[in-house]
């Protein structure tokens, strides 16, 4: 009894210790924060990127001697149906999180799918580990408190990356601290539990993005900078559950303009003003 | 003044031509028709890599429209390069982007691939909405963003779960530039490095 009491302190302890921490880092930080959506495509938004490129190498190195081979042996060793269980159950896990957050951001629809699944999944789907109610379309949607501030109109601020965590930024990063230190699951359970959750927590979401990151390493140039991209187009697609309509680019028609004519007048997509520069030539004709 | 209301009925036409409205339904048949192509060069009996990889570069050049796609990536920087850089530079980026895709695309394994449906987007532009579905994990949201020129369908974007690719390329480009000084000529070096290397890979 006393000592499973002592386990749960132990627990909160730490969660508030990452909440404490994390919330110190972003409050300051959200007192500068700009506006909610990529307010241009060329404005990458990282007044901090020396400090954050210092620790990006620093996670890749954690990545590369520790999370990556564990991910990958993981991979190889493990059945695919026993990972795809391990999945289930984690993500189950969470969905009492995710419920609160879809309760928080006025999404009923949402709210219905997660408890629908919160309560298939923990029967039928036996404790969580058979996604019984993907197969009544009742998805999963992954939705958390940063997720949450953003509905409520609160920007990014500038973009983090935190030490193990990875990419980030304030809001974020409240998000993150927010939904481990209210998590109920995270109270209900003992400590071994709640580490054994975060370890394969860890595992799950590497050895899923394994092909992914892999490819990325190999194709970029500067890995850094596509992260960070990749980063903030995600956060804002999932901002949207998906709607993606709002951060298409602006492609100008490039053919328009001639390439003999001197400096071309739309050439960025963020220059709308002006004339093309073939209007007049052809006219004269 | 005559020269001036010819040169305004040039500038209305010049202006109205790319609103005009293109049909999503042809973009769509567009796309399904290159799903089809790919499956056919992945189906071939005795399909050997080179040839399959030589089959999905020609499928690229045509179905991509990657000079736009390359100035757009380039940004404020393609004004700042030199004709010849300029010429390089497009030259460069056709072959890093079908180098890069076409090995990729033979590395199949059991995916299909499936059309949902289309809708606008920007001035004229059609977003097709498909999935990957793969044999494991949940399927994969790709858009192809088709613009239309003379009849001609090419593709200007693709987006994978709402992250545009040719945003990312162009943050990627930019962060390149910037570190070198805002100078391009190391965006070139790295990029002909890149191709000769996966030539050979």
């Amino acid at each position: 009894m006393t000592s499973s009491k002592e386990q749960m302190n132990g627990t909160g302890r730490l969660f508030r210790a990452i909440a404490a921490a994390a919330t110190g880092i972003a409050l300051s930080a959200c007192a500068a924060s700009t506006e909610g959506q990529l307010s241009t495509v060329d404005d990458v938004n990282d007044p901090f990127e020396p400090a954050n490129r210092v620790v990006f190498a620093f996670n890749e190195a954690v990545d590369t001697v520790v999370i990556r081979p564990v991910a990958v042996t993981y991979d190889t060793f493990v059945p695919e149906g026993i990972q795809q269980g391990i999945t289930n159950f984690l993500r189950n896990l969470r969905t009492p999180i995710i419920l609160a957050n879809e309760l928080l951001q006025g999404d009923w629809e949402g709210a219905e799918v997660a408890a629908s699944r919160l309560f298939l999944n923990t029967t039928l789907g036996l404790g969580g580990f058979i996604d019984i109610a993907s197969y009544a379309q009742k998805e999963y949607q992954s939705e958390d408190f940063g997720q949450t501030l953003a509905r409520w109109g609160v920007g990014e601020g500038p973009y983090l990356v935190l030490p193990i965590l990875g990419p980030s930024n304030p809001r974020d990063a409240v998000g993150f601290a927010t939904d481990v230190f209210a998590d109920p699951v995270g109270y209900a359970a003992t400590d071994g539990f709640n580490y054994a959750r975060a370890g394969a927590t860890v595992v799950d979401l590497r050895q899923q993005t394994l092909e992914a990151t892999d490819e990325l390493k190999r194709s970029s140039i500067d890995y850094y900078a596509t992260t960070r991209s990749l980063y903030r187009q995600y956060r804002l697609n999932q901002i949207g559950d998906g709607a993606g309509a709002e951060a298409m680019p602006d492609i100008p028609d490039f053919e328009d303009i001639p390439e003999d004519e001197g400096a071309p007048v739309i050439d960025d997509g963020s220059a709308e003003q002006g004339v093309p520069g073939s209007a007049i030539p052809v006219a004269s004709e | 003044m005559k020269s001036l209301a010819t040169a305004l009925i040039w500038l209305l036409l010049v202006a109205a031509a790319p609103v005009r409205a293109a049909d999503p339904a042809q973009a769509q048949s567009f796309i399904e028709g290159l799903g089809q192509r790919a499956v056919e060069i992945l189906n071939e009996p005795d399909l050997d890599a080179d040839r399959a990889v030589a089959q999905f570069r020609t499928l690229f050049r045509e179905s991509f429209d990657i000079p736009t796609i390359g100035r757009f990536v380039l940004g404020r920087y393609w004004r700042t390069a030199s004709r010849e850089q300029q010429q390089e530079y497009l030259e460069l980026f056709e072959n890093m982007v079908v180098e890069t895709y076409a090995r990729r695309f033979t590395e199949y394994s059991g995916e299909t691939f499936r059309v949902l449906g289309s809708r606008g987007e920007g001035e004229g532009d059609t977003m097709v909405q498909s999935q990957i579905v793969r044999p494991a994990g949940p399927p994969i949201q790709v858009a192809w963003r088709v613009r239309e020129r003379n009849g001609q369908f090419r593709i200007i974007d693709v987006s994978i779960e709402g992250v545009s690719m040719a945003v990312t390329q162009r943050n990627e480009f930019g962060a390149v530039i910037q570190r070198n000084g805002g100078r391009i000529e190391p965006l070139l070096e790295t990029l002909r490095g890149r191709i000769t290397a996966a030539r050979q890979g």
